[in-house]
């Protein structure tokens, strides 16, 4: 895609060399959502994903905007979970009132769909 | 001789004298005789005695006298055959003296001859001495004046060589230098007296040139075709970092890393042979990606700390020559400290540009050290006769780029006990975000969204022959590769035609992430829409 490689950062300098997110702590529809400020001297993708996470948004949306592979965008919210300048939510515990049906029945709409 | 006779004659006198006195006596007795015979004889025999004794008497006196005559004469002829001996006997003695003074002079003439032919020879070798001396003299004559002409010569032809080595020989090196060929370089010189010297030294120099030259070349089109080649792997593992997922995600990074400091390599090459170093930015790079390209592009990374706060950003142009110079600082660092130790990299803003400080923590430098290594980066052209196989080419590399972007850095200790490297990145390749940009970057406000990630949130103060990056693609639809990007980057399909975020509800949106997470499989980013809530 372009522009990925527009920029000299290589992920392994974004992730410090880690290339594991945190097992079991994200998957790509968590909701993360930001409890702390951005700081200033804060890496500028942590900085962004809090800006981002104002209101709650997906794993792979922040990973969208970031234009980072998922794992990475995982590895940095580890980062910020771990100093609690995010909460993570998993939307199927999300305490809504409108439950998203279960699984079977969206694959059921999405082939629907796809046979259109 | 008459003198000599004198006495001999008065000798003959005497005996005449003799001879008279005996001669009378002899008459006188003859006399007596007579009267005697007359007188005994008898008186009538006395007349006939008388006469007879007479005549006997005549006679005997006749007799005495002519023998006194004849004696006188013989004495007379004895005295005169005794004068005439005498005379002979002096005659002889002197024909004897005359002899001896012959005998004398012929010796003497002998003598003298001898001497006068030893004379001669002497003399005539003496003429040939003086020949042979003429002619050395003449030859010496004939030889000074030679080394007279010589030594003219010599003295011209000294004064010659002092301007050959003076002036013409480096002016004819620097021509050759500045790759002007050898007839070229020689055509003012034609006339020189030491022409085909110099046209000698100067084929050998222009063969130098020419091979340094080519060497030099073949080094950079090498060190290019591993750029390029470098480049175009970096956007392929990015690409496949973002196509598989987290299973291979480390390899990748491993792998990246790799090529990541092959490139720096090839970089490194570039710069010491001249050419242009490898990717060139066409937006200004904000700081903390450089530090981190810069950071990427070394072994030991992962020890370096980064503490920057800065919003700013270097002009693209010189982005890469600035990284470049920071990773070879950080990789100098990383190697002086000991694997436990961390190299720390302090950003500071300043008036006249932007200061960044790389901190190690080993056991610090020498003086000498120092010295050397401010010499290295001290911005002189640099000489690559004076890199050695065991130099380090990093210094030598940061001094080429720093003398390119005139990037000022000194060496000193560090507080932290290790060495400090201090680099100011002049104010004229330092933009700074607006303000609100800069909030956009470092969000203040979280209602606030940040601009879109495709493009970089900053824009520099200073719209200074930098162009913003534009989608590849020219008016007819096809695919330009733009200078310092890759053609993979350029010539990906389709999503880069389109709209980068195609307006969408927010139903659509989580629908579409929902897709993403049932499905679960390599994940890819591509079309993911944006959400506008």
């Amino acid at each position: 895609m372009p522009g990925w490689d527009d920029s000299p950062d290589r992920l392994y300098t974004v992730t410090r060399g880690r290339s594991r997110p945190p097992e079991h702590a994200f998957d790509l529809v968590t909701l993360i959502v930001t409890e702390q400020e951005p700081v200033a001297g804060m890496q500028s993708e942590h900085a962004r994903i809090l800006g981002l996470c104002a209101t709650p948004t997906a794993v792979v949306e922040i990973a969208a905007d970031l234009a980072l592979p998922v794992s990475v965008v995982k590895i940095l919210l580890g980062d910020l979970l771990e100093t609690s300048r995010i909460t993570a939510r998993h939307p199927r515990f999300a305490p809504t009132k409108a439950r998203l049906p279960d699984l079977d029945t969206l694959k059921q709409v999405l082939h629907g769909l796809q046979r259109l | 001789m008459r003198a000599r006779t004198r006495p001999d004659r008065a000798v003959n006198n005497g005996r005449d004298s003799g001879t008279t006195l005996w001669s009378t006596a002899g008459v006188l007795a003859g006399l007596g005789a007579a009267v005697l015979a007359v007188a005994s004889t008898a008186a009538a025999h006395r007349a006939a005695v008388a006469a007879t004794a007479g005549v006997a008497a005549v006679l005997w006196c006749a007799l005495v006298l002519l023998a006194a005559k004849l004696g006188g004469r013989a004495l007379r002829a004895e005295r005169e055959l005794g004068t005439v001996q005498h005379d002979l006997t002096a005659v002889r003695a002197q024909a004897a003296a005359l002899h001896t003074d012959l005998a004398a002079t012929h010796n003497a003439a002998a003598a003298l001859r001898a001497a006068l032919a030893s004379a001669q020879v002497e003399a005539d070798r003496d003429r040939a001495e003086l020949q042979a001396a003429r002619v050395e003299l003449t030859e010496l004559q004939n030889e000074t004046a030679a080394l007279r002409g010589a030594a003219q010569n010599a003295a011209e032809e000294r004064a010659e060589l002092g301007r050959l080595q003076g002036e013409i020989l480096p002016e004819v090196v620097t021509r050759l230098r500045a790759g002007a060929s050898v007839d070229t370089a020689l055509a003012p010189y034609r006339a020189l007296g030491h022409a085909r010297l110099l046209r000698t030294v100067a084929e050998e120099v222009g063969r130098g040139e020419r091979q340094r030259a080519a060497a030099l070349a073949v080094c950079a089109t090498a060190a290019g075709r591993v750029q390029a080649l470098a480049t175009s792997m970096h956007a392929e593992l990015r690409d496949m970092q973002h196509r598989h997922g987290e299973d291979v995600l480390g390899d990748l990074l491993s792998l990246d890393h790799s090529t990541a400091q092959v490139g720096r390599m090839a970089d490194s090459i570039a710069v010491l042979t001249g050419a242009r170093s490898g990717r060139r930015w066409t937006k200004p790079i904000p700081v903390e990606s450089i530090l981190r390209g810069a950071l990427g592009r070394i072994g030991a990374y992962q020890r370096v700390r980064l503490h920057s706060a800065s919003t700013a950003a270097v002009a693209g142009f010189a982005a890469e020559g600035v990284m470049h110079t920071l990773a070879e600082l950080l990789d100098n660092a990383a190697n002086f400290s000991a694997p436990p130790a961390e190299v720390h990299v302090y950003v500071e803003e300043v008036h006249s540009g932007l200061v960044i400080t790389v901190e190690d923590g080993g056991l610090g430098l020498s003086e000498s050290w120092l010295r050397k290594a401010e010499q290295a980066v001290s911005g002189k052209p640099l000489d690559l006769s004076t890199l050695s196989a065991g130099t380090r080419l990093g210094l030598a590399v940061v001094g080429s780029l720093a003398r390119k972007h005139g990037l000022s850095i000194s060496f000193r200790p560090s507080a932290r006990g290790g060495t400090g490297v201090v680099v100011l990145i002049p104010e004229q390749l330092v933009t700074h975000p607006s303000p609100a940009l800069a909030r956009a970057l470092v969000p203040e406000a979280p209602v606030e969204r940040p601009a879109p990630a495709a493009r970089p949130a900053i824009e520099p103060r200073r719209t200074e022959a930098e162009r913003p990056a534009e989608p590849a693609g020219t008016e007819n639809g096809l695919p330009q590769r733009r200078r310092g990007s890759t053609l993979p980057t350029t010539t990906l399909p389709a999503p880069a035609a389109q709209p980068v975020r195609p307006l969408s509800t927010a139903s659509a949106a989580r629908f579409g992430a929902f897709r993403k997470a049932l499905q679960q499989g390599p994940t890819t980013t591509d079309a993911l829409p944006e959400d506008d809530s």
